[in-house]
């Protein structure tokens, strides 16, 4: 554990953990995507001013909207929310950090990195450019085959790791730390939004986290998923579009949550019918995953689910009704202070109404038979997420007294919004009457160009009017105002509380609801002990075992200060972009000659750059990996908090449940896909590749180091440090079985039956690439359970682990996972 | 906007844009109608209850920091209620409106009689190829008869594409591997208001590669009776004219044909 610099050194901001401080990169990022994205939708709106004259060629164009697409959704949006959900969530619940603060620098350095990584995508060969939606099988080398294609999409697959990292987290956080008497019907509007917004990114993630690893390894390895004529094509709309309505919502969501705070702040007004708005978001939340199929109403699903997700896709609008309504009635009878917040706020649910009334209409079949593919959907969605957006601008406004505890200019903040109103709504409300103009096309009938340069116009004053905003915060953060702690007449919520900007701890004492408003409460700490809570008389409160005794066996660091600096989340993104930029150009710069056996394969590199770069990258994980396990770092657990549904269940078993329930998808995602393609190769003239009796073995070995690893926990319970290693060595051994076994029937099917991943001697391609690749990534999970198996053992004999097995248990949970889900691939792949 | 055809064989058929265009309008006016009411009503209570500096009513209770959340209840909220009824009765009466027309698309016009024409619509970087039922074959140009019902079939042969014309108001999937169907039919007033000869222009909808923009191409839609003429001069022959200048430079030819052809 090292020290954190003081925030004037370079060197504090590549170790921080502090919340504050990575909320402050996050946005600082965001802000410098949003201007890369900004400078490519000004190239598209020059390029669309004529529809014959060009500046781009047609690829440069593809990429330009790609990247567009690409950057403000993934690289620009969520991430800009997510800088302000990483220094205000805390705030709200009363947390000092988030649950697992090096794992949140993680999620921020694989966000920086992956960004990198798509920039430099640019200069290998042109990024790719098949669209943010990478419809397949455009999205294969065969039609989009520069080095930078795989980059980009390398680059997504690295982003939504660590998005997934940063949704655990926050699960964790927002179930397991709330300040005691804030029951999660009590928390602000704006947490509430970020915890839908995190569960629907656990599991919409994991499927675009499936789909990205399913083409990464079209591209990298040369399966054939997406190329194939048994239904590839609609394999990638359904995993992309199960991921991308989600997602959709994902994006507005935290806008949603400031829109309703600022609505409150600044009309004195509390939130009409607040739990039915909840209650409709959650809705939203589950529902978003039923109807991804209305982006496909032009494939060949049939009548019966076309209809079927028409009725969904209505279901959905139906609580935006709802939550639309209640923001509108809270600002009755309200005293509306018209700052420039509020303006944007306000200014976002106006295009938000439109946005959703336009969206209906694309609910209405027939409509959206013409209006897909054409400018119609384009204004559409720029209307919810960008109008959306538009609140999050609000958001920075309202926040940023608080965050540098300097107060903005409001009258340059006004002629901001008033220009930005006005240019989006040129750009995007042309769109509207453009719209039989198809999407991504630059020759369009010239009939529509007075719309386009109408758009092209507003285009540029909608991007000249956040270089005020930009000069407004640059120029209050050096001589602004001091805003003092709370310079809003309403605010309710606890960041108001303290100075501006918040203390590196937060608090000055443990923040408490208990008595129904929030209170600083001065726990007694005795020299060596939990913190004991004090009631009214100052006696020490018995409230059930859970906060003593427990609490010692638990956290047997209790005395220990909180850490906020670690080196390894940096180094250890890093090192899985070194990783991933080795693998983007893996496939063209390495090539096998499949020969008889093993022996004679031949390898030729033919720029030994990449393959360096992969295994330098991978020496640099794992050490990076092992470092970050040893290294001392504290974050404390919150003592007294409100944990409903969670109570009893410990944070890192909680965060590895959540790991583990969108693995389930990801895992889900790819034996759909094996199912799918098989559906529609004709289920019956497939017969299984592999022989069932290895299969069979494998099963039984899998299954059995389950049972060790069981008796590796009982062992450290019952402190047998014998007992505890025999175990441990019997899972390595059974897992290394496993995985021998494994490579024995993959070697077998290459050089004795010619099936190879892109090529089968014995019917489909496709059927071979699917067999490796859904065991292979089965196989990684064994590998990866090895490492940290090992790594156990090892400290498992230097007499670890008997104290606190906690880490044997959560290894347990992995490898039992990974146990079951072959109990899935067997059948599939073995037996019919 | 709203005048439904009646094509020629007397039947009550409707062309795709006919429907398309009733629904649209339908939409468009309650939507507009709608969206105006709320954003009005929206509008003049953010100026009715805008702070004016004056003293704050009796009944306004200030919220204060660190409060936890009350009020769920109230007037405001049977408000709430009554309006989200309100528009949810607008929408889903609109959608189920929309549904019938819906299955009325799905369907096509019944056609009892045999001369529903059925064409092979095959996309490929960059262009279109039209596959008649004799085996003959076209690209960049689709000739068809009015009054007729033309039934596509649509697929590609590398790239999803999607097959459309925004005059016809048609449009459908063009995926590798796959057939999506849709259909269309040009009435003779149609075609005679156009100087004999109707042309539609047909435009790609799916991003499918570096020619994606210029991926255009014509529907002819010519009298019965020419057609029929032209149709039989075809028969045997297998590549068309326009074809003969080889697949390579297709889209330029496909281009040239378009180019030259009022949309
Ligand atoms: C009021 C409820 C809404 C309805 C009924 C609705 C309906 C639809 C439908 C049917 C489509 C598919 C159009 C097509 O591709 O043919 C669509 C596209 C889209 N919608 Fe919505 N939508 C609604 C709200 C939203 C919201 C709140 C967002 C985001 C904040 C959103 C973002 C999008 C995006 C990004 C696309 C297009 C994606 C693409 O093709 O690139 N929609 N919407
Ligand atoms: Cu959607
Ligand atoms: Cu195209």
């Amino acid at each position: 554990m090292s020290e954190l610099p003081p925030t004037t050194s370079v060197k504090r901001w590549l170790v921080t953990t502090n919340h504050k401080d990575i909320g402050i990169l996050y946005t600082i990022t965001a802000l410098f995507f949003l201007l890369f994205g900004g400078v490519l939708a000004l190239l598209i709106r020059v390029q669309l001013w004529d529809p014959m004259n060009q500046i781009l060629s047609g690829l440069a164009y593809n990429e330009a909207v790609t990247a567009h697409g690409l950057i403000m959704v993934f690289w620009f949006l969520s991430p800009f929310a997510f800088g302000f959900a990483n220094y205000f969530v805390p705030l709200q619940i009363g947390a000092d950090d988030l649950a697992f603060p090096r794992l949140n620098a993680l999620s921020y350095w694989m966000y920086l990195f992956s960004g990198v990584l798509l920039s430099i995508s640019f200069f290998q060969g042109g990024t790719l450019s098949a669209g943010w939606t990478i419809y397949a099988p455009l999205n294969i080398p065969a039609y989009t085959p520069s080095i930078g294609s795989t980059g980009a999409i390398l680059a997504l697959a690295m982003f939504t790791i660590g998005v997934t990292a940063s949704s655990v987290n926050f699960l964790v956080s927002i179930h397991h730390s709330r300040a005691e008497g804030m029951g999660i019907m009590d928390m602000p509007m704006f947490t509430w939004t970020i915890l839908a917004t995190v569960w629907m990114m656990l599991f919409a993630f994991a499927a675009l986290l499936a789909a990205g690893l399913i083409l990464a390894s079209d591209r990298v390895l040369g399966s054939v998923y997406f190329s194939a004529t048994e239904g590839g094509s609609l394999l990638w709309g359904h995993l992309f579009w199960f991921f991308g309505h989600p997602e959709v919502y994902i994006v507005f969501f935290p806008a949603l949550g400031a829109m309703l705070e600022l609505f409150q702040t600044f009309s004195g007004r509390r939130l009409v019918g607040r739990k039915w708005v909840i209650i409709a978001i959650c809705l939203v939340s589950v529902q978003s995953f039923l109807v991804w199929m209305h982006h496909m109403f032009l494939t060949t699903i049939n009548l019966e689910i076309k209809t079927l997700m028409m009725a969904t896709t209505i279901g959905i609008s139906l609580p935006f009704d709802l939550i639309v309504f209640s923001l509108i009635y809270t600002l009755i009878k309200g005293r509306i202070q018209f700052t420039t917040p509020f303006l944007f706020a306000f200014g976002a649910l106006l295009l938000f109404i439109l946005g959703g009334i336009t969206g209906v209409f694309l609910g209405a079949i027939v409509l959206d038979y013409e209006f897909r593919g054409t400018y119609w959907v384009v204004a559409h969605f720029h209307y919810v997420m960008f109008g959306g957006a538009t609140a999050l601008i609000g958001a920075a406004y309202y926040w940023f007294p608080k965050i540098t505890g300097k107060m903005y200019d409001e009258l340059l903040g006004k002629i901001h919004f008033v220009l930005f109103f006005i240019g989006f709504n040129a750009v995007y409300f042309s769109m509207f009457l453009g719209w039989e103009t198809p999407r991504r096309v630059f020759e369009y009938n010239p009939e529509l160009q007075i719309y386009h340069q109408f758009g092209t116009i507003g285009a540029f004053v909608l991007g000249f009017s956040f270089f005020i905003m930009f000069y407004n915060f640059a120029k209050s953060y050096v001589s602004g105002e001091p805003a003092g702690d709370n310079p809003w007449d309403y605010s309710r919520t606890a960041e108001w509380a303290i100075s501006s900007p918040p203390p590196l701890q937060n608090w000055p004492n443990r923040p408490s609801y208990a008595s129904g408003k929030l209170e600083f409460v001065k726990d007694y700490v005795p020299d060596r002990g939990p913190a004991v809570k004090t009631d009214a008389n100052g006696n020490g409160a018995t409230d059930g075992g859970d906060t003593h005794s427990e609490h010692i066996k638990e956290y047997p660091y209790w005395d220990k200060h909180p850490s906020h600096a670690s080196i390894w989340p940096l180094t250890l993104s890093f090192a899985v972009g070194v990783l991933f930029l080795g693998l983007t150009g893996f496939r063209d710069n390495v090539v096998f000659e499949v020969g008889e056996s093993l022996a004679s394969t031949s390898v030729t590199i033919s720029n030994p750059v990449y393959p360096i770069l992969i295994v330098v990258g991978l020496v640099g994980l794992v050490w990076t990996g092992v470092k970050w396990s040893l290294e001392d770092f504290y974050a404390p657990p919150t003592e007294f908090a409100e944990r409903w549904p969670f109570e009893g269940v410990e944070k890192v078993k909680l965060g590895m449940w959540f790991f583990i329930a969108s693995d389930v998808i990801v895992f889900g995602a790819f034996l759909s896909a094996a199912i799918f393609v098989r559906y529609n190769a004709g289920w019956m003239t497939w017969e299984p590749l592999a022989e069932p009796l290895p299969g069979l073995i494998n099963t039984f070995v899998l299954l059995t180091s389950s049972f060790t690893v069981i008796l590796a926990l009982v062992a450290a319970r019952r402190k047998s440090r014998q007992g505890l290693l025999a175990s441990l060595g019997a899972t390595i051994v059974l897992g290394f079985t496993f995985l021998g076994i494994k490579l024995w029937e993959w070697n077998k099917e290459i050089f004795e039956r010619g099936v190879t991943i892109s090529a089968n001697a014995h019917g489909d391609p496709i059927q071979a690439s699917i067999y490796y690749v859904t065991t292979g990534l089965h196989g990684i999970h064994v590998v990866i359970g090895l490492v940290i198996a090992i790594f156990l053992f090892v400290r498992a004999y230097q007499g670890h682990y008997l104290e606190d097995e906690r880490p044997i248990e959560y290894f347990g949970l992995y490898w039992h996972f990974v146990d079951i889900v072959w109990v899935f691939i067997f059948p599939l792949f073995y037996l019919f | 906007m709203i005048d439904p055809i009646i094509l020629q064989q007397g039947s009550d058929w409707r062309a795709q844009a006919e429907v398309f265009d009733e629904i649209f309008f339908v939409f468009l006016a309650l939507g507009t109608l709608v969206g105006t009411i709320v954003v009005a009503y929206t509008l003049w209570n953010v100026f009715k209850y805008r702070d004016d500096g004056s003293e704050p009513k009796e009944d306004f209770d200030a919220p204060i920091v660190g409060e936890l959340p009350t009020g769920q209840g109230g007037p405001k909220a049977k408000k709430l209620f009554l309006s989200f009824g309100l528009s949810a009765i607008v929408v889903i009466s609109l959608v189920v409106y929309a549904y019938g027309l819906l299955l009325y698309v799905e369907e096509g016009p019944d056609t009892s009689d045999a001369g529903n024409i059925e064409i092979t619509v095959e996309g490929y970087q960059f262009g279109w190829e039209y596959i008649y039922p004799n085996g003959y074959s076209t690209r960049g140009e689709m000739i068809v008869p009015a009054d007729q019902r033309i039934d596509l079939n649509v697929t590609s042969r590398d790239v999803w594409h999607n097959f459309g014309s925004s005059e016809l108001r048609i449009k459908s999937d063009a995926i590798p591997g796959e057939y999506s169907s849709t259909w269309f039919s040009v009435s003779s007033e149609d075609v005679e208001a156009q100087g004999g000869e109707a042309t539609y222009r047909v435009e790609c909808f799916e991003l499918c590669g570096a020619g994606h923009s210029a991926m255009t191409g014509q529907i002819t839609v010519l009298p019965q009776d020419e057609w029929e003429e032209w149709y039989a001069g075809t028969q045997g022959e297998n590549t068309s004219s326009v074809d003969s200048a080889g697949a390579g430079n297709a889209s330029s030819v496909d281009n040239a044909v378009i180019r030259g052809a009022p949309a």
